[in-house]
């Protein structure tokens, strides 16, 4: 299993690469704006435009620009390991926006995983034992306006009513538990843990249902109940295992695409978290910032794939590593 | 037990659904309080004390907030009302006023000699830099902060205003310890300056914030463009929160301030240093301001209705408009003020069938004004711009509109009269029958208003044969596709100009004169007075599009670089206001570069909380220096501090 995992993580570096390069190419051979006249001011003279690209690195081959850009991300900048270079923007080394930034989505992306869960796999669970009944048809109902309704809609939706009409929570914002305690904390967070899980609720209780209800047809877990099995075991030992196994992959690929920002989410609560940071190093041509922020989603996607996959082969034990 | 299994699911639903809509007890952060209890006395009538709370989308800055190359308005504000000071500064007034310079630490404007060659000021007593320098400003730092807007690496974004027109000012200097020739400190409380030739608009470069006093022992250790805008050093009534824990022994120990952080926040408190008897300008009402980060316009808005904010500055979204519009008990909280930024279409003299004077005056006629402004948000978004300076800049021209249609609506009979003339109307019906008129691309932003213009101006120009192909970009991509001189870009609507000060150099020097001509970062878009060299340089295109539209050179570009010459020269005055209407009229009339069509506003929204509500024209932002708030919160309270 070790070669295993170091083969895939040896691919994890190779496709972290090509990623890096792709994106490299788009924003710095075909930019959509030109950063250097960007930061030379409203009169960008060819004086001052010269002068910010030999801050900013851009007077190089592009070839070496990439080259330097690899190399400080292996071996570190002047601001230590791993070097992610400075933000054009703010002339301020990104690594501890980047990392500020990070945390900020990890709570949100987890504490949204963890209520999706929580909440569409009983319901996927309920319904699959009572199908076409009243809970059932609710449960549906309720996966239907999920999977419809955008972030970008129920969001403002829910501060109207949530903070605006009732003040019953605070209103946007992000407050470190660290600083202002957990009920400022948490109670900035449920709103967007809400609007962000309640799409991959009601996508997971879809999921969770469909695959019940084949699972409790299958022929062993007749044979369970013929022997005697109580219902309790038979669903949770041998169905549920089986059911949720497609989940699983699932969810690795959802965290990690999380992990790289949940970009309406942040934007319509006001978390300075990494997608809110892609969207305005974009529009600002902030360079290095956009190539962060890349990297770091590519990391957590291609990594959650290989724990996902490792994960897998645990919990059924037809899948061997190869 | 299926029983049993719904129970427990159930539960765990309900148990969620209940924290989803948890916090019944919890009051809504921060409402507005409008007692001051806060208030340490009274000062003009003001409230003292409170904290002003206020929200942007981004900051913005294009010089990371250091003062030598930050051309953000926004920034020049807080700077000039609260921060900073320099010689001389802005008195934080509405109208033609506001934009007049006044002495800061200067005691006067200033004493210019007879051949207009040198200016002589005299410093106040007792004007200190804020902690943790602590020691009272000379005339040494006002020199030096002119030493780092000549140092090449510190990228001084507005240094042509001083570079070549002080002696030995060039902004090549490799190093910030290099003195300038031209400017002299005879002792502590004198500086001279020597110019070039005379400079009538001298006094509002000298207001402009590169040029305030700057602490060496602190600005001198940022040697790159942007750095020192973390460790910013006051001499205002304000200081960022944290500037008394900067450790300042050597530049090694100096850490970025706690109260800025570029990503999310400004804070300032106020300046222990600061002595309201020497300063005239500033009442400094309140004890701290705030400024945060948030990425959701409509929230900002939501907030300062709620009561969690006290203003916020920018077009509010539609909805929010309309109430602020219409509801009489919001009326008074949001006020449109002339912002000194005239919005235009540019047409590029280099590219037919703009190269033809007839056509961009038949473009003039053509547009339909009103509609444009409409489709912005009506008369809270501006006035109809009937020339290029807006008239609290050059108020000599406010009666100007020298092509007047009916309603502003447009007028499509005296265009086609102006089309007829012509090369391009070979049958004089006032319809463009070249083929150069087909697929005009146009340059426009991907957003609204600007996304609602399209079609006004597809009809308009289609009414005199010029069928427009529309490019709707964002709007750095629009800039930079117009500022690259050899995308040849016929014709473009995303463009805006504010003034840098309120004098007319200070407003459209850049806009048409060579010095503000180059191959990418061009602002002179119609490339007025673009010579054969010009073009060479960048690029066989440029050259090509230069030689067919000249007669290989034989009837070059107009050039209005000796009229601006001329008038610079001038000292500030009746005849200098001349010069420049003078010269406005021959763009408007003769050149015709632009179609100016809107007279941009400055919305500013304000919470009950705001008292003396005061404009300042020179930033165009509610005068921090003269406003109070009655929200009752203290630094403490706020940062922690």
């Amino acid at each position: 299993m070790i070669r295993y995992i170091i083969r895939r993580l040896l691919w994890v570096m190779v496709t972290l690469l090509v990623i890096t390069l792709l994106t490299y190419l788009i924003f710095f051979v075909m930019p959509p704006t030109d950063p250097a006249i960007n930061f030379a001011g409203k009169q960008p003279t060819e004086e001052l435009v010269a002068e910010v690209k030999a801050q900013f690195g851009l007077d190089k081959p592009l070839l070496v620009q990439y080259g330097l850009f690899v190399k400080r991300i292996f071996l570190g900048d002047e601001y230590g390991w791993p070097g992610l270079g400075f933000s054009f923007s703010t002339r301020s080394e990104l690594k501890p926006i980047i990392f500020d930034r990070l945390l900020v989505t990890i709570q949100l992306a987890l504490g949204a995983a963890i209520l999706w869960l929580m909440v569409g796999i009983p319901i996927g669970i309920l319904s699959a034992l009572r199908p076409r009944s009243i809970f059932d048809r609710f449960a549906m109902g309720f996966a239907l306006f999920g999977v419809s309704t955008p972030v970008f809609f129920l969001g403002p939706v829910m501060l109207y009513i949530f903070w605006f009409q009732l003040g019953w929570l605070p209103g946007t914002g992000f407050y470190p538990i660290g600083q202002y305690g957990f009920w400022e904390w948490f109670s900035h967070l449920i709103m967007p843990w809400t609007v962000l899980a309640l799409a991959f609720a009601a996508f997971y209780a879809r999921m969770t249902r469909g695959n019940l209800m084949e699972t409790m047809g299958e022929d062993y877990i007749r044979t369970a109940r013929a022997k005697g099995l109580s219902e309790r075991r038979v669903v949770l030992r041998h169905g549920l295992r089986s059911a949720l196994t497609p989940l699983v992959t699932i969810l690795g690929l959802d965290l990690g695409a999380l992990l790289g920002g949940a970009i309406i989410t942040e934007t319509v609560f006001n978390l300075q978290g990494l997608g809110n940071y892609a969207i305005q190093s974009v529009f600002s041509g902030d360079l290095y910032a956009i190539l962060d922020v890349t990297i770091i989603a590519a990391f957590f996607i291609t990594f959650a794939n290989l724990i996902v996959d490792v994960v897998y082969a645990f919990l059924d034990p037809r899948v061997r590593y190869t | 037990m299926k029983k049993h299994l719904t129970i427990v699911a159930l539960l765990a639903a309900l148990a969620l659904v209940a924290a989803a809509c948890g916090g019944d007890d919890e009051e809504p952060a921060e409402t507005g309080t409008t007692g001051a209890t806060g208030a340490t006395g009274e000062t003009a009538g003001f409230t003292q004390g409170g904290i002003i709370r206020e929200e942007l989308t981004d900051f913005g800055f294009t010089g990371a907030f250091d003062p030598t190359g930050e051309y953000l308005g926004t920034a020049w504000s807080w700077y000039q009302q609260m921060l900073i000071r320099g010689l001389l500064t802005y008195p934080g007034r509405a109208g033609a006023e506001g934009n007049l310079p006044v002495p800061d630490l200067a005691t006067d404007l200033g004493q210019v000699s007879a051949d207009g060659l040198t200016i002589t000021f005299t410093l106040k007593d007792g004007i200190m830099f804020g902690p943790p320098v602590n020691r009272e400003i000379t005339s040494q730092d006002i020199a030096f902060a002119f030493q780092r807007i000549n140092t090449e690496s510190l990228i001084a974004q507005y240094g042509n205003y001083y570079c070549g027109t002080i002696v030995g000012m060039d902004c090549s200097a490799k190093s910030q310890d290099e003195p300038i020739e031209g400017i002299e400190t005879p002792d502590d409380k004198t500086i001279v300056f020597t110019l070039e030739r005379p400079t009538g608009d001298m006094i509002y470069r000298l207001a402009q914030p590169a040029t305030y006093a700057m602490p060496q022992e602190v600005a001198g250790c940022f040697d790159k463009a942007g750095d020192y805008g973390r460790y910013l050093i006051a001499s205002g009534p304000y200081m960022i929160n944290g500037s008394d824990e900067l450790d300042i022994t050597s530049c090694d120990t100096l850490k970025p301030l706690s109260g800025y952080d570029p990503d999310r926040f400004m804070q300032l408190v106020r300046n222990p240093n600061w002595d309201p008897a020497t300063d005239d300008v500033r009442l400094a009402n309140f004890d701290g301001w705030q400024l945060t980060i948030n990425s959701n316009l409509e929230d900002s808005y939501n907030k300062l209705l709620n009561g969690e904010l006290d203003l916020y500055h920018g077009a509010p979204p539609a909805a929010f408009l309309q109430q602020y519009l219409t509801n009489p008990d919001l009326q008074d909280n949001f006020y449109s003020e002339e912002g000194d930024r005239t919005w235009y279409i540019t047409m590029n003299l280099l590219v037919p069938p703009f190269d033809d004077v007839n056509v961009r005056k038949a473009a003039n006629y053509v547009v339909d004004k009103a509609a444009m402004l409409q489709a912005t948000g009506g008369e809270s978004s501006g006035l109809i711009a009937t020339t290029i300076e807006p008239p609290s800049v050059l108020p000599d021209l406010a009666d100007y509109d020298p092509y007047a249609t009916p309603n502003s609506a447009g007028d499509v009979e005296l265009a086609k009269a102006a089309m007829a003339e012509s090369k391009y109307d070979s049958d004089g019906d006032g319809v463009c029958d070249d083929p150069v008129c087909d697929n005009v691309l146009m340059v426009n932003r991907n957003y609204e208003p600007w996304s609602e213009y399209t079609p006004i101006l597809q009809e308009n120009f289609a009414e005199i044969g010029i069928n427009l192909k529309i490019r709707e970009l964002d709007v750095s991509t629009s800039y930079t596709t117009i500022q690259t001189t050899e995308n040849l870009v016929p014709i473009a609507v995303n463009a805006g100009w504010g003034k840098d000060y309120g004098s007319p150099y200070g407003f459209n020097f850049f806009l048409f004169n060579t010095a503000g001509d180059s191959c990418e970062g061009s602002v002179n878009y119609s490339h007025i007075g673009a010579t054969a060299e010009f073009a060479e340089g960048c690029g066989q295109k440029t050259l090509d599009a230069y030689n067919a539209v000249t007669d290989n050179g034989a009837n070059p570009l107009p050039n209005v670089d000796a009229d601006m010459e001329a008038c610079v020269a001038l000292p500030t005055g009746p005849e200098y206001n001349a010069c420049w209407a003078a010269l406005d009229t021959k763009l408007m009339e003769e050149i015709v570069p632009w179609v100016p069509y809107r007279w941009g506003a400055a919305n500013i929204a304000i919470g009950d909380t705001i008292e003396n509500y005061t404009f300042d024209q020179s930033a165009g932002l509610i005068a921090y220096s003269q406003i109070a708030v009655n929200n009752g919160l203290t630094p403490e309270e706020l940062f922690g501090a």
